[in-house]
């Protein structure tokens, strides 16, 4: 069950962070113009066969909100998030994504995912391409940028992640830490409106983790609209707006970082903080 | 008195040479030698089996097997999208061809392309179209199957990377998904054109004019005409050689140059 917090949530979000440091090359607002965009779902539901995975969500996200989702393995984080950029098809429900309805069915698909950057837990990187050709390929092939464009603009977005001096490597020559923040930056570099997280850090060594949360601390200072899977409750205390726990397809709690996590309400929200925290018991 | 590691392995390569020495001393006794180089290796009277040998023998081989090759690829690239087509009539007509090919030997397939196009259709084929169709039909099967299974290589996560960008499916395939199972394909597809050099061979059974001849054919032919037993075959089999030992150099190359592909 939702406790519909959403609501007085998301005036919170638009009071404005403050201003990054760093503005050129994070592909926001203030740094080239583009608008956040933000995410309403209702009424989701995804089977896969007889499997009911999403059953009934109701969140939204607002424009330059950075919403964190929690929950246990296997209660549907994941396909909550493919089902916004329509990698999985809902089996109903509605999901709007700044102008475009994901889920109508005359949706331009392509068109709305230019405009939602997504980073896997594997990072995805093209391997045969290099980390620069990795950031300009889509702009390029996709949007028609002349290579020159392409490359300033990658070049900044890598730059903005502290890889710049890597551009000319392959993906398999770089650190986790650091294939994942080529990844991020190769979102960026389409300018998107909405960034998606699905557990970016839970493939990392523990040492390089820090990195990637920076840069994406950095993004959300900048103003984008975030919705990150995670289980690092450190970030999701410090950057998060709001916290949404998911439990077996369903939204159990949502509300303030600090309240969520620090103060959770619900049994099961209580419970599953309770091993996140403390996975060896206290 | 305990063994070492070190020890037994010294044990292992001793009893292994042992072996290996016993077997060539036996050899050695039992074969007639004199027979084996009368029969095999009486070069001295092949003067006259070159340059043709080479000019015309070899030249057939690699221009049967490239012809085979390059329709070999097109139409098992076209078999691979039929096989994986949504649309399931393509998907049938498709595995069906590939058992069919891959299941009868290669030597029917000259049969019916040498023969039995003239009785059915009246088509009066040359050597190299004969040649050629028959090694492209067989191969388009086998590199069906091979061009399908590099593409499956290639993880799905690359494919959602692409697509989660904005491309279009098609641009996802042609930038992301081909160019990644092209280098895992590369090894299987060599090894395909070994196999194929060698089956250009077959065009024997059809008979073939003396200027279309390839190797096996020249080979055979020259236990007729020079006084060297079977040897004409040796120097055929030594032509082969010197082109499917480069090939396959080339495959193991590639095998082990880990190609830039992403990992499971
Ligand atoms: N493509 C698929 N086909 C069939 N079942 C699937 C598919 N994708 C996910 N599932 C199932 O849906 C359920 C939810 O999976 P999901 O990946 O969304 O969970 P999650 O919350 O992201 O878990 P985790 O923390 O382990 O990543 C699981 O039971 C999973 O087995
Ligand atoms: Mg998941």
């Amino acid at each position: 069950m939702s406790q519909s917090q959403s609501q007085s949530q998301s005036d919170a979000a638009r009071t404005p962070r403050p201003e990054t440091t760093a503005a050129k090359g994070t592909g926001v607002p203030g740094g080239h113009g583009t608008s956040a965009a933000g995410v309403t779902i209702t009424g989701l539901h995804k089977s896969f066969g007889d499997n009911e995975v999403l059953k009934g969500i109701d969140m939204s996200v607002a424009p330059g909100e950075v919403v964190c989702l929690i929950g246990a393995s296997g209660s549907g984080k994941s396909t909550l998030l493919r089902c916004v950029n329509r990698l999985e098809t809902p089996n109903a429900g509605t999901i709007t994504v700044g102008e475009h309805e994901a889920t109508h069915p005359d949706v331009n698909l392509d068109a709305m995912r230019r405009q939602i950057g997504m980073v896997f837990q594997q990072f995805n990187l093209f391997p045969h391409l290099s980390v620069l050709e990795n950031c300009t390929i889509t702009p390029r092939r996709v949007l028609g940028q002349s290579k020159a464009e392409a490359e300033t603009e990658a070049l900044a977005q890598l730059d903005a992640v502290g890889l710049e001096h890597l551009s000319e490597r392959r993906p398999d020559q770089l650190s986790g830490g650091q294939q994942q923040r080529v990844a991020i930056a190769r979102a960026l570099t389409m300018k998107p409106q909405l960034m998606l997280f699905d557990e970016p850090t839970s493939a990392l060594d523990p040492e390089t983790v820090g990195d990637v949360l920076a840069s994406m601390r950095k993004l959300a200072q900048a103003g984008m609209t975030m919705l990150v899977v995670t289980h690092e409750m450190g970030f999701a205390r410090e950057v998060a707006d709001r916290v949404v726990f998911m439990d077996q397809g369903l939204v159990v709690e949502e509300g303030p970082a600090a309240a969520v996590i620090g103060d959770p309400q619900q049994p099961r929200t209580q419970d599953f903080l309770r091993r996140v925290l403390h996975p060896l018991g206290e | 008195m305990a063994m070492t590691t070190r020890d037994r392995a010294r044990l292992s390569l001793g009893i292994q040479a042992g072996i290996f020495l016993a077997v060539v001393i036996v050899l050695a006794i039992l074969i007639d030698w004199t027979a084996i180089r009368g029969s095999f290796f009486a070069f001295e009277n092949l003067g006259p089996m070159f340059p043709e040998i080479i000019t015309v023998g070899l030249f057939n081989t690699v221009q049967y097997t490239v012809v085979g090759f390059v329709f070999g690829l097109l139409g098992g690239t076209l078999l691979a999208l039929m096989r994986m087509s949504s649309f399931p009539v393509y998907r049938w007509v498709a595995t069906a061809y590939i058992e069919f090919f891959r299941g009868i030997p290669a030597i029917l397939v000259f049969i019916a392309l040498g023969f039995g196009a003239s009785l059915a259709f009246g088509w009066n084929l040359s050597t190299l179209q004969i040649a050629g169709s028959a090694l492209a039909i067989v191969a388009s099967a086998y590199i069906a199957e091979t061009l399908r299974a590099g593409l499956q290589a290639v993880p799905k996560g690359q494919l959602e990377a692409a697509r989660a960008l904005g491309m279009p499916a098609w641009r996802a395939m042609v930038t992301i998904q081909i160019p990644q199972a092209f280098r895992i394909v590369l090894p299987p597809l060599t090894n395909e054109a070994i196999l194929l050099t060698k089956d250009s061979s077959l065009i024997f059974v059809v008979g073939m004019a003396g200027g279309a001849a390839e190797l096996t054919k020249m080979g055979r032919d020259g236990i007729n005409i020079y006084q060297a037993g079977l040897t004409p075959l040796v120097v055929a089999g030594f032509c082969y050689l010197l082109l499917t030992v480069p090939l396959s150099l080339l495959a193991r190359r590639m095998e082990h140059r880990n190609p830039r592909t992403a990992k499971k």
